[in-house]
């Protein structure tokens, strides 16, 4: 449980003005800064590196004292993306996910 | 922008055609957001937020990968300044729509730019360039109420939807690990845009460098990842097109 409330809170306002100044920036200040094509080039990867760096740790967790773990998550994930990049429907990859981990577990309780 | 200037019954009428132009354009879109919306709802309170800080959060953010990403953040106490940080690498995409709708709002007042920047989510800007992309006259009445038809369910179908899922995620057991659907629905973003060899260099890249930097304290390997990734993803886009040049020279 995420508790202390000041943090959370804060934390929220903050993504808020994350989304309100990239939304918004461009909209009001647009005349004002123009995007070098070099930049443009590098906001394409930013966002598809970001994804990546929050998504790995959660699929392959280093536990503190043990180093790098392997769960049945990682092997739920890989069969999801497997399907999702064979059908290109997005809520398939999420449900297929979720019903592999359970199958997973029922399977293999440890 | 009209060449004549319209009575006030035919602009009310071409406001009213427009507005329920945008809404009808939207709707098939709504099906995917109101899942989106679900799914993140139940993330945020099964990964350990209050109901109504989950409720506040959808409220205030309305994006739902920006949320999805601060939640891990969140959950090991991130430091603040990387969770900003994170919100606006996913954010910045929007910075792109921004830059391509400009000249549609150009002529409005700040405020209304700024509302309407703000509900300017994605499937209502792709909805919306669909449209009018192409279109030379930018600007027009038209356009502007197509953009509220649009983005009025959008925002409204998130909101619920989003509610729904808080409301849903108290009677689901934690043993569903429901939390797992966040990290899905972010591949399920994150896939798509492996578009290109350069794209999945980066993402390799990203990748092993979030891996090898986890015994880092508070998630601080993000920063890591994302400059490692923009940095080879480059490096290969110019490569290519080295390879490429060369590649036309010889035959």
């Amino acid at each position: 449980m995420i508790s202390e409330s000041w943090y959370v809170y804060s934390a929220i306002v903050l993504l808020a003005s994350t989304s309100l100044i990239c939304r918004t920036g461009y909209v009001l200040f647009g005349h004002l800064l123009p995007l070098p094509e070099s930049l443009q080039r590098a906001l394409r990867y930013a966002p598809l590196a970001a994804l990546t760096g929050i998504i790995v740790p959660e699929l392959l967790p280093w536990d503190p004292a043990l180093g790098p773990q392997v769960d049945l998550r990682l092997f739920a994930a890989v069969v999801a993306a497997a399907l999702f990049l064979w059908t290109r429907n997005s809520f398939l990859l999420i449900a297929s996910g979720m019903v592999v981990l359970w199958t997973a577990r029922w399977a293999f309780p440890s | 922008m009209t060449a004549a200037p319209l009575d006030p019954i035919a602009l009310r009428a071409l406001r009213r055609r427009a507005f329920f132009e945008g809404v009808r354009a939207i709707s098939p879109g709504l099906v995917a957001l109101a899942i989106w919306g679900v799914v993140t709802g139940v993330a945020m309170v099964k990964s350990g937020l209050s109901a109504p800080a989950a409720a506040v959060m959808s409220l205030l953010v309305y994006a739902g990968s920006a949320q999805l990403t601060a939640i891990p953040l969140l959950v090991v106490g991130a430091p603040l300044w990387l969770i900003f940080g994170a919100g606006i690498i996913v954010n910045l995409r929007f910075l792109i729509f921004g830059a391509a709708m400009h000249p549609y709002f150009n002529h409005l007042p700040w405020p209304k730019r700024l509302l309407l920047g703000f509900m300017n989510v994605d499937i209502v800007f792709v909805t919306f360039m669909g449209r009018f992309g192409s279109t030379l006259q930018k600007g027009s009445t038209e356009q502007l109420w197509f953009f509220i038809g649009a983005t009025i369910p959008c925002w409204a179908a998130w909101q619920l939807t989003s509610l729904v899922g808080i409301t849903l995620s108290a009677s689901v057991p934690s043993s569903w690990s429901l939390e797992f659907a966040a990290v899905l629905a972010l591949m399920a973003l994150m896939l798509p845009l492996i578009k290109t060899r350069p794209a999945a260099v980066s993402v390799l890249a990203a990748g092993v460098t979030a891996w090898l930097t986890q015994p880092w304290p508070l998630r601080i390997g993000l920063v890591a990842s994302t400059v490692v990734g923009i940095a080879a993803g480059m490096l290969a886009e110019s490569r290519v097109a080295k390879n490429t040049q060369s590649g036309g020279a010889q035959t």
